[in-house]
């Protein structure tokens, strides 16, 4: 199998949420010695992008979302021990999680299948998170990207609290803090002073390449 | 029969499993195999279908589908599994007529078949949408209480009290549910029907400590009201919604099963969520034993229901359901435009006239998403009962094709609707009388439906 038919063959295994194939792909990659920075981004990522596409025009859906994005992680997996520190390039490491006293989780899920199939390291803290656990974990993993989502208009409050929790600290400048979830809206971000706000999950990960960009 | 021990002793002895794998492997898998069994196909050419296999099939789907998947509880990471002979005992012993509120203002709610002319229950409000103060919660909660139409009245959520931002969990949302509860009843003493049923004046109660808190005999709600006890998409449960249904039928109060499939989240497409909207039905019969149900589609993108993927949903479980079963069955419509556009109206006519002609009543209505503060006003809801009325009798081909037209007027505008405008920017606060230019919108769009053939009563 040529270069390009492997890196065919890994967008398309990613598209159609098929892990082993993905697998067989990346390590196919790697006994022909491809550049493995290659096969990430004309296979995997390619894959990725058209699987984002997909879901934002509703051709496919949730679960299919997720299962490509343990996809791409499964292709990731085998192809980054093989690439020189210096050479691995990542968008930005993202702590996410839904606010303490919310346990909903579905908004939250999509955005952390997007960002991993985007090419972000997600750090998923689940749902009912305390202030204090978002902050601990983005310090751990020196996050760039803390997201904060919540759907009821009672714990949207939550949100609050981790940008007060920050500004009381002195590391407000440390992270970039977008929120989202039904009952948020831009009026909400502006009076909490957060980085940024989306409507859909979709519009979020532009908005985070953006942010992360206008950062460094 | 399943009692709610029974269904208790099977959440915390039932088969465990990772809510990842419930989502991925067992609720969606199970859903994507019963549509292809079923062959069960979305004609986007179709907002109300006709055809009673289609309903049928999506109602033995629904049915195949709870029975394999059950409900998962969270607490205990187990899955609660009812058998098929259980679900049809659940189905024949559940309530076919209920009475909600008291004296003067008391209804019986009763079940609707596809194109009956039985009118539907109007369950009237806000929808749980936030409101920034007690005086536009009085005013509005006043101006619901006197649309002739209304059955049962739904509550806006306050999101302080005493200025104090409301947080989940904590004494501030006891305060906000207890106060929530009592606003209401007073606002409806206001308006001359104080017997008249709220269903969900607990909308601030989150917990189960809120809620058990606010239903003290004197806040003045009463068991004949009527309380909502939402699941988790998809088909999920935990314990503090279990400690809220357990209070609940100790006292004797009326449990209203909500859910709200999410149309694009793991249901799929919109056959999957028109059969996973069965099975939450059978979910509120089997675990919360209730006396009725209200479920709302909703667009995981968009956070309506008013596109043509989900009035078609909407329409299909709706027929399923009331074709196949005696259930009290209401439909909640969430609107992608605000208050005073003509957008807002289209969408509140589109769905209730899809609703009501495939034998649903309906709650009406979370206007722009019931995301935005204020955004609401008395308008929206009645508009809804008046179409709702005059559709009660409706051919579904007729329906559908003035549904069609409705879409075809603001289906451009989903991704990006008009906001319009706040409560108090269109409605004088103290005495809820609307601006001109509210009447104007209003007076517009009835003129534009009697001419599509739906001669619409004034209320």
């Amino acid at each position: 199998m040529s270069k390009e038919e492997l890196f065919k063959k890994l967008s398309e295994a990613v598209i159609a949420s098929d892990s082993q194939a993905v697998v067989d792909a990346a390590k196919q990659v790697i006994e022909k010695g491809i550049d493995p920075v290659e096969a990430i981004e004309k296979g995997l990522s390619k894959g990725a992008i058209a699987v984002g596409e997909k879901f934002d025009k509703m051709e496919i859906f949730l679960t299919g979302l997720m299962m490509a994005a343990d996809a791409m992680k499964a292709g990731m997996d085998i192809l980054l021990p093989h690439i020189s520190k210096e050479k691995i390039v990542r968008k930005g490491t993202v702590v996410s999680g839904t606010v303490k006293g919310d346990i909903h989780d579905i908004g939250k899920n999509i955005l952390v299948a997007l960002f991993q199939a985007n090419g972000f390291d997600v750090y998923d803290l689940g749902t009912d998170v305390s202030t204090s656990k978002f902050i601990e974990e983005a310090e751990k993993v020196n996050a760039d990207i803390i997201t904060l989502s919540a759907l009821m208009s009672s714990t949207i409050g939550g949100q609050k609290d981790v940008i007060d929790y920050l500004k009381e600290t002195g590391k407000r400048k440390n992270f970039i803090v977008m929120v989202g979830g039904g009952p948020t809206t831009r009026e909400w971000v502006e009076e909490i002073g957060a980085d940024g706000w989306a409507e859909t999950a979709t519009e979020a990960i532009k908005l985070a390449s953006e942010l992360i960009e206008k950062k460094k | 029969m399943v009692t709610f021990l029974n269904m208790m002793e099977r959440a915390v002895t039932g088969k465990p499993c990772s809510e990842r794998d419930y989502d991925l492997k067992i609720f969606s898998a199970k859903v994507v195999e019963l549509v292809k069994e079923y062959d069960i196909t979305f004609d986007p050419s179709l907002s109300v279908p006709s055809d009673d296999s289609l309903a049928d099939d999506v109602f033995k789907a629904g049915i195949d589908l709870y029975r394999e998947v059950g409900t998962y509880c969270k607490d205990t990471e187990r899955i609660i599994k009812f058998t098929e002979s259980e679900i049809k005992a659940g189905l024949k012993n559940a309530p076919s007529r209920a009475i909600f509120g008291e004296e003067l203002d008391a209804k019986e709610m009763v079940p609707r078949k596809p194109e009956d002319r039985t009118p539907p229950w109007c369950f009237i409000g806000a929808a749980g949408a936030p409101v920034s103060s007690e005086e536009i919660l009085l005013s509005l909660m006043q101006s619901y209480g006197a649309i002739p139409l209304a059955d049962s009245i739904t509550t806006p959520a306050l999101t302080s009290v005493g200025g104090v931002r409301i947080r989940p969990r904590s004494p501030l949302e006891i305060y906000g549910a207890i106060r929530n509860a009592v606003l209401a009843r007073e606002a409806l003493r206001r308006a001359g029907r104080p017997g008249l049923s709220i269903m969900n004046a607990l909308a601030t109660a989150e917990s189960a400590p809120s809620l058990i808190a606010a239903l003290h005999p004197q806040y003045g709600l009463r068991p004949s009201d009527g309380y909502l006890l939402a699941a988790m998409a998809e088909l999920k449960t935990d314990f503090d919604r279990l400690n809220k249904a357990c209070a609940l039928l100790s006292l004797g109060g009326r449990i209203v099963g909500e859910s709200g499939p999410v149309y694009g989240g793991y249901c799929g497409g919109p056959e999957g969520t028109a059969i996973t909207s069965v099975a939450y039905h059978l979910m509120g019969i089997l675990v919360y034993q209730a006396t009725c149900h209200l479920v709302f589609p909703i667009h995981l993108k968009y956070r309506c229901n008013t596109t043509p993927e989900l009035l078609w949903v909407i329409s299909a479980y709706g027929q399923a359901i009331s074709r196949n079963t005696h259930l009290l069955s209401m439909n909640l419509n969430y609107t992608a435009a605000g208050p005073c556009t003509e957008m807002c109206l289209y969408e509140i006519a589109a769905r209730a006239i899809s609703a009501v002609a495939s034998g649903l009543s309906i709650e009406a209505v979370g206007v722009a998403k019931a995301a935005h503060e204020d955004y609401l006003t008395p308008i929206e809801p009645r508009f809804a009962a008046e179409v709702a009325h005059a559709t009660a009798g409706m051919k579904r081909e007729n329906a559908d094709e003035i549904v069609k037209h409705l879409v075809s007027l603001y289906i451009d505008k989903i991704p990006d609707p008009p906001l319009g405008m706040k409560y108090q920017e269109c409605f004088d606060v103290k005495t809820g009388n609307p601006s001109s230019k509210c009447l104007e919108i209003y007076s517009k769009v009835k003129k534009e439906l009697e001419d599509l053939g739906l001669p619409i009563e004034s209320s």
